[in-house]
C-alpha cells in the first residue's frame, strides 16, 4: 500500500490512504462533516453543497465529499464562514421544502431538520408561493412526496448500484426535477424500501408506517429477520405491543444498510387476524378452544401413556425456531420420549459440505467474505431473489473491490449483469458448467463458491475436489432456505445426526417415512407444515402441532398449541453462513407462548422437567455452548447483538446426507413459506402476485 | 377610681376602632366569589381542562404530530394517528388523531402541550371541576375534549372530492 497522506483537520493530525475523501478522513478522527448527497459506498454526486469546508490556500470553500486528501492539507470544518455557507445552503434547500414537519413521517429523525436546528435558516426570505406537487403512491409500500425532495439522488443510486434494480430515475431539469419510478406512475422493482430508509428527508415514505406514529414514540428492537436464511438485522419499531415498522435504523447488523421487503415489511404476519391465540383441542371431531392448562395436561397424558408402552413417536421440527428450541426439542425427543424419529425440512447439503471439508480450516465463508474476497462463483441459485443479502454483498464487492463474479445457473439471473463469465446449463448440468470455468478460476487468487440445492450428495464432494484442484484458497456457502434452517441441522433435528453432527447410533425415520408409517402413534410437529404437500398414512395417530396459524397440518391436529413468532421471543438463530445472532423480544401476542416454553411445560406436566432442564433460552444456550461443537462462541459478541461465526465440526461425518430429501422451496423475494402466506404486505405488491 | 373610667373609655375606643374596620369592609364591594352558588370568573389565561379546537370549517385542527405528548413532562397524553382519506376527512392535514387521551390524574396543567402545538389545536379551557372518586374516569377521551363543531360548518370543496386513482 502506498504511504499514507498526512493532513490536518480542525487542528487534528490525520493519516489517510491516498485517494481518501476529506469527508471520510474526517471520520477517522471523529469529525462528522454534514452531507445529504454523500453516502458511504455509493458513487459521488456532489449535489447538495452541505459538506463545504475551508481549506487553507484554497480561494473558496470546497466540497469535502469529492475532495481527495493531499499532503499537508489544512482543513477547517466548523469556522464561521463554513457555518454561514451551510446556513445559506439550508435556506436554499428550504425554499421549496414544505415546513410540514408535524405531519411528516420523517419528523424527529430527519437529517434536514437536524441540520436546520444546528445551523439555523429556519426563517425564510423566500416569499413566493412554493411549487406544489401532489403526493404519489408508487406501490403499496412506496409513497413519494415531491416537494419534500431535496434532490440528493441517494435513492436513485442505492436502487441502481446497491440493489442492481435501477427502478428510480430523474425527470425534468433544474428546480422542477423530480424522482420518477420506472413504470411512469408506479414502481416495478424488488420493493425493498431501501430508497425510503436512505432518504434524508421525508420525500419517500413507507406505505406501512405512514402516518401511524412518530419515531420517538416507539421502542426500537434490533432483532434478526425471521424470513430467509441470510440473518439480516431488522429494527422493529414497537408501540403498544404492536410492530409498527421494520427498518435498519442503526446499520449495526451484518447486513449494514441492507434490508429486503421481507425484513422491512414482512412482520405483519404477527398480528394477522387468523393468528392462533388459544390452544385448540379436538372435541367430537372439531377443533375447539381450550385453556393452556387443559391442553398441556392432555398432551402430557398422551405422551406419558405412549411412552410407557414404548409406542412410536415422530417429531418434526422447524426451520424458523431458535437454536435453543431445536436443541431442547431434540433433547426432549431423544432422552425423554426415547425416539430418534426426528427430522425437519432440509434445503441444503451442509452435512456433505462439512464432511468434504473435513481437516481444512477456514473454508466456510461468512457474509463478510462475500464482500471482501476477490472472486465469487455462484452455482445454481438465483441469489437476488432467494438470498437477497448475499446478492447485495456480491454486488457491493463488485462495485467497491472489482470482484470477479462467475455464474453457473439454469436461468438468467441478476448477477449476470456483473459477471466476468456466465455459463447457462441445463438442469443437473451445474457441475459440468463449473468445470468449464476451471481455467478462468485458476487465475484468481481466492474464491468463494456459493451453491444451491442442485449441488448435493456426491456433487458437493466433486465441487470441493474441484475447489481443491484450483490451488487457491476457496471458501464455501451451502445455501439453505429459512432463518434457522442451518441451526436445525447444527442442533441435530435429523434422525441420523445428534447436535454438532455427531452420528446417531440408531437413526430414526425421516419426515417422509413418518408420514408413510402406519404404526406411528404420536406425531409432534413444531412450527412446520409437512401436510401441506403430503398425506399422513397413520390415520389414528395423535397429532400435536405448535403453530402460529391453522395450517394444513394444524387442521389435522388433535391438539394445537399457539406459538410465539421469532419476533416475540429471545434465543439465537444461525444464518446460512453459520453466523449465530441473538433475537430480541419485540411485541407479544396474547395467548401464544414461545416453543421453548411449550416444550418445557409439556415436560413439566409429564413430571420429567428435571430430565430436560430449565426452559430458559439463556440457560439452554449455555448448554449448547458447552456441548455442541463450534458453538462455544464468545458471549460478548452475541450479547452485544453481533454475529459469531461457527464451525460446527471439523472431521468426518460418517452418515449419508440423504440428498434425496434435500430440496429448496425456492421462495422468491415475495414469498416466505407459511409466514409469507399470512403477510398481507408481501401479498399486496404486484411483483409478488405475478411471481 | 379614675383608673376605672380610663379603662372603660379605652375599651370603648378599641371596640369602635375594630368595628370601624368591620363596617368599612361591609360597605366595600366583595372580592371573594360565591362559588359554587355562582359560577367562578376566570382570567383569560387560566389553564384548565384542555379543549381540542376545530377550524372554521369544522375540521379538527389536530394533525396528530405527537409534539404535545413529547413536550408533556407528566406523560399524560396518548395519541394514535391515522391517515385522512378522500372519503373520511377528520382534520385539515394529512393525518388526524384517531385516539387522543389526556390522563387528568397525571396532568399538572403546565401548558407545555399548548406551547408545543404547531397548529394551535390544543388549548387550555376553563374547566376545572374534574375531581372524581374514581381515577379511571380521569382519562378524558377525544370526544370529551373536542370543541363543538360550529353550526352549519362543512368541509371545503377541496376536501370532499373523490380520492385519486390510487
Amino acid at each position: 500500500m502506498a504511504a499514507p497522506v498526512k493532513l490536518t483537520i480542525d487542528g487534528k493530525a490525520v493519516e489517510a490512504a491516498p485517494g481518501t475523501l476529506v469527508i471520510d478522513a474526517a471520520k477517522l478522527v471523529g469529525i462528522n462533516i454534514p452531507s445529504f448527497c454523500y453516502y458511504e459506498g455509493l458513487t459521488l454526486q456532489a449535489a447538495c453543497r452541505m459538506c463545504l469546508v475551508e481549506v487553507e490556500k484554497a480561494p473558496k470553500l470546497l466540497a469535502a465529499c469529492t475532495l481527495p486528501v493531499a499532503e499537508g492539507m489544512v482543513v477547517r470544518t466548523e469556522t464561521p464562514v463554513v457555518a454561514e455557507a451551510r446556513k445559506y445552503t439550508l435556506e436554499f434547500l428550504l425554499t421549496n421544502h414544505p415546513l410540514d414537519c408535524p405531519v411528516c413521517d420523517k419528523g424527529g429523525e430527519c437529517e434536514l431538520q437536524d441540520m436546520v436546528f444546528r445551523y439555523g435558516a429556519g426563517e425564510s426570505r423566500y416569499s413566493e408561493n412554493k411549487l406544489h406537487v401532489d403526493e404519489k403512491q408508487w406501490s403499496p409500500v412506496v409513497f413519494y412526496d415531491g416537494p419534500r425532495c431535496i434532490l440528493c439522488f441517494r435513492c436513485v443510486r442505492i436502487c441502481s448500484e446497491g440493489m442492481g434494480v435501477g427502478a428510480l430515475g430523474i425527470v425534468n431539469r433544474g428546480a422542477v426535477s423530480e424522482i420518477a419510478p420506472n413504470h411512469g406512475d408506479h414502481l416495478e422493482c424488488d420493493e425493498c424500501g431501501m430508497c425510503i430508509d436512505i432518504c434524508p428527508v421525508g420525500a419517500l415514505t413507507s406505505g406501512t408506517y405512514r402516518y401511524k406514529t412518530r419515531p420517538w414514540e416507539m421502542d426500537h428492537v434490533g432483532t434478526i429477520c425471521t424470513h430467509c436464511s441470510n440473518g439480516c438485522k431488522t429494527t422493529l419499531g414497537v408501540r403498544n405491543g404492536q410492530i409498527i415498522r421494520g427498518n435498519n435504523r442503526d446499520r449495526s447488523g451484518i447486513n449494514g444498510e441492507f434490508l429486503c421487503i421481507k425484513g422491512r415489511y414482512g412482520f405483519d404476519f404477527t398480528d394477522h387476524p387468523e393468528r392462533l391465540q388459544s390452544p385448540l383441542m379436538r372435541v367430537n371431531g372439531k377443533l375447539e378452544a381450550a385453556s393452556w392448562s387443559v391442553a398441556l395436561a392432555a398432551v402430557a397424558k398422551k405422551f406419558s401413556e405412549v411412552r410407557a408402552r414404548h409406542g412410536s413417536f415422530g417429531v418434526i421440527g422447524s426451520t424458523h425456531t431458535t437454536n435453543e428450541e431445536n436443541y431442547y426439542l431434540q433433547k426432549f425427543a431423544r432422552s425423554v420420549l426415547g425416539t430418534n424419529h426426528i427430522d425437519h425440512h432440509r434445503s441444503g447439503d451442509v452435512v456433505t459440505l462439512l464432511d468434504a471439508l473435513s481437516g481444512t480450516a477456514g473454508s466456510l465463508s461468512t457474509t463478510a467474505d462475500l464482500y471482501e474476497r476477490k472472486a465469487v462463483l455462484v452455482v445454481g441459485a438465483d441469489l437476488s431473489s432467494q438470498q437477497p443479502f448475499l446478492a447485495f454483498q456480491i454486488r457491493a464487492n463488485y462495485r467497491h473491490h472489482q470482484a470477479r463474479v462467475y455464474v453457473v445457473t439454469e436461468n438468467e439471473v441478476r448477477e449476470d449483469g456483473i459477471a466476468a463469465a456466465t455459463v447457462r446449463v441445463d438442469k443437473g448440468g451445474e457441475l459440468a458448467g463449473v468445470h468449464s470455468l476451471a481455467e478462468k478460476l485458476k487465475t484468481e487468487s481466492e474464491l468463494v463458491i456459493v451453491f444451491g440445492d442442485s449441488i448435493k450428495g456426491e456433487a458437493v464432494r466433486e465441487l470441493v475436489a474441484f475447489g481443491n484442484s484450483l490451488g487457491i484458497p476457496v471458501k464455501y456457502v451451502a445455501l439453505v432456505d429459512y432463518s434457522n434452517s442451518r441451526g436445525a441441522l447444527d442442533m441435530g433435528l435429523v434422525p441420523e445426526l445428534l447436535p454438532g453432527y455427531q452420528p446417531s447410533n440408531q437413526p430414526g425415520m425421516t419426515v417422509g417415512e413418518m408420514l408413510e408409517s402406519e404404526s406411528l402413534e404420536v406425531l409432534w410437529v413444531v412450527g412446520a407444515n409437512p401436510l401441506e404437500s403430503a398425506a399422513m398414512k397413520a390415520k389414528d395417530a395423535f397429532v400435536v402441532v405448535q403453530e402460529m396459524f391453522l395450517t394444513e397440518t394444524a387442521q389435522r391436529a388433535d391438539i394445537v398449541l399457539p406459538a410465539a413468532s421469532a419476533y416475540e421471543k429471545t434465543g439465537t438463530v444461525t444464518n446460512v453462513t453459520g453466523e449465530v445472532q441473538r433475537l430480541k423480544t419485540g411485541p407479544s401476542t396474547m395467548g401464544a407462548k414461545p416453543d421453548l416454553e411449550i416444550i418445557g411445560l409439556i415436560a413439566r406436566d409429564m413430571g420429567l422437567a428435571a430430565a430436560v432442564g430449565p426452559w430458559i433460552a439463556d440457560k439452554v444456550f449455555e448448554e449448547i455452548r458447552a456441548t455442541v461443537k463450534g458453538y462455544s462462541v464468545p458471549m460478548a459478541i452475541i450479547s452485544a447483538g453481533g454475529a459469531a461465526h461457527t464451525m460446527p465440526v471439523n472431521g468426518r461425518i460418517p452418515v449419508e446426507s440423504r440428498p434425496d430429501l434435500i430440496h429448496s422451496s425456492r421462495d422468491n423475494l415475495f414469498t416466505s413459506g407459511t409466514l409469507g402466506r399470512y403477510s398481507k404486505m408481501l401479498g399486496s405488491v404486484m411483483e409478488g402476485r405475478q411471481a | 377610681m379614675p383608673n376605672k373610667i380610663e379603662e372603660i373609655l379605652e375599651t370603648a375606643a378599641a371596640i369602635a376602632k375594630g368595628m370601624s374596620v368591620t363596617f368599612k369592609e361591609m360597605m366595600s364591594p366583595t372580592v371573594t366569589e360565591n362559588y359554587p352558588d355562582e359560577p367562578p370568573k376566570f382570567e383569560e389565561r387560566f389553564r384548565g381542562v384542555h379543549v381540542l379546537q376545530r377550524d372554521e370549517s369544522g375540521l379538527e385542527k389536530c394533525v396528530a404530530c405527537f409534539l404535545c405528548a413529547a413536550a408533556c413532562p407528566a406523560q399524560c397524553i396518548y395519541i394514535e394517528a391515522a391517515e385522512n382519506t378522500g372519503a373520511v376527512r377528520i382534520s385539515g392535514g394529512e393525518r388526524y388523531a384517531q385516539a387522543y387521551n389526556i390522563d387528568y390524574s397525571r396532568c399538572i396543567f403546565c401548558g407545555y402541550c399548548v406551547e408545543a402545538c404547531p397548529t394551535d389545536a390544543i388549548t387550555h379551557g376553563h374547566g376545572f371541576e374534574i375531581a372524581s372518586f374514581n381515577t379511571s374516569t380521569l382519562v378524558y377521551r377525544k370526544e370529551r375534549l373536542l370543541a363543538p363543531a360550529p353550526p352549519g360548518a362543512r368541509p371545503p370543496e377541496i376536501f370532499t372530492e373523490a380520492p385519486s386513482a390510487h
